[in-house]
């Protein structure tokens, strides 16, 4: 049994490959077979996150237009036996492949993996439709702005359409004292607008950018709080029942007051 | 124009008052309706879910939400001022009633827990506390 999971958003810059990359990676270092599929020909960016972008030969594009073989395409990640990544072109356009040979590319990723994880464009043209084709799940990331959940919502919508029914819900780089002092929307204010089941909750670390831009996936750093929530959601998707992280108790002067009943 | 929110000094609304408002010609939408999604409808519109930001609805009639109205809504769109619009919770970001339109105050979260019906009244958007005749035989 294989699932076909697609990232996806409608709003740009919220985390979508960041996160498709560590959920792989956590998904792999579990004993997982995984294939992250970067679906965003022309703006390819997977491979950087995951540091590969020098281990690329062919590409999506080689592969649906008959160029290579399947094998021939996929890279095996340097870390995890079981992770392989397949690139986007960089040279093309999105127009380059379309919703038919992307549900036979995934049939045929399905032959040799457990989990194929697609990472979506930004927005909802033919990129977006490419994307969601093959796809049995999708997983919507959204930040707290207004502007990221109303695009959440939208493409919540054209998901149901396209019968992607009770897609999960992440909520990146939330920042619980903004979220306390009222500046931030809180996860029940999205949870309200949304109405789809939270999967996980990532809080703003500036570790990712370090860790995205070295292309090592936090999720395999065991020492940080950001790597933690990673693996919450990677636990969630195999099905395990683990609570949401408390995001509050964190802080040593918190603490301090808590005990002295200062709150 | 803004609309004027008068629940608490006794301008109740009640089902007697609309009596005359149905219209044979009315669609059931059993789902919530999200950013980017549209209903124009020839007469009156019941929305079984919410209606996001970003999603717009169109009667020519009546509109009710069984839910939280949030986005744009425009009820009497061919003109009848006797239209209604109603929602368990009426928070929209703009309310149009005929040619009348209405959004809620800038810079001010209003908090609604009970029904409430937005109508013309003396030529201005009122919205009101809608209650049931049992209600108000209840209270005092």
């Amino acid at each position: 049994m294989s699932e076909v999971i697609v990232i996806t958003s409608g709003k740009g810059g919220v985390g979508k490959t960041t996160t498709a990359a560590n959920l792989g990676a956590g998904l792999a270092y579990l004993g997982k077979k995984v294939a992250l599929v970067d679906t965003d020909i022309g703006l390819r960016n997977l491979d950087m996150a995951l540091g590969l972008e020098n281990r690329i030969v062919f590409d999506i594009v080689d592969v649906t237009s008959g160029n290579c073989r399947l094998r021939q395409a996929l890279i095996k990640d340097k870390r995890l036996d079981g992770l392989h990544l397949l690139p986007a072109a960089q040279t093309k356009d999105k127009t380059a492949i379309g919703p038919e040979q992307m549900i036979k590319l995934c049939d045929d990723l399905r032959k040799e993996f457990e989990f194929i994880i697609i990472d979506c464009p930004a927005g909802i043209e033919q990129g977006f439709r490419n994307a969601i084709a093959g796809a049995d799940k999708a997983i919507v990331i959204t930040t707290p702005e207004v502007s990221a959940v109303r695009d959440a919502d939208r493409i919540i919508g054209l998901l149901e359409a396209a019968d992607l029914r009770e897609p999960a819900l992440i909520i990146n780089r939330i920042r619980p004292k903004m979220v306390r002092q009222g500046d931030m929307m809180g996860i029940e204010d999205i949870i309200d607008i949304l109405a789809v089941d939270l999967v996980g909750v990532i809080p703003e670390d500036e570790m990712i950018v370090i860790t995205t831009n070295r292309g090592e996936p936090v999720v395999l750093d065991m020492n940080l709080r950001l790597g933690q929530s990673y693996r919450n959601i990677v636990q969630r998707i195999l099905g395990e029942d683990v609570p949401l992280m408390n995001l509050d108790g964190e802080g040593f002067f918190r603490k301090i007051r808590k005990i002295f009943g200062m709150k | 124009m803004a609309a004027s929110k008068d629940s608490n000094n006794g301008l109740f609304s009640n089902a007697e008052d609309l009596e005359g408002l149905v219209d044979e010609n009315t669609i059931l939408v059993q789902r919530t309706l999200r950013s980017g999604q549209t209903i124009s409808y020839h007469g009156n519109v019941v929305i079984l879910g919410d209606v996001n930001p970003g999603a717009e609805i169109a009667a020519t009639g009546n509109v009710i939400v069984m839910g939280a109205l949030r986005g744009v809504v425009h009820a009497g769109a061919g003109g009848d001022e006797n239209a209604i619009v109603m929602a368990f919770k009426l928070q929209p970001t703009q309310l149009r009633i005929s040619d009348h339109i209405t959004r809620p105050p800038d810079n001010e979260i209003i908090k609604t827990d009970h029904p409430e019906m937005a109508r013309i009244r003396d030529g201005v958007v009122t919205i009101e506390a809608f209650q049931t005749c049992i209600e108000r035989q209840v209270k005092p």
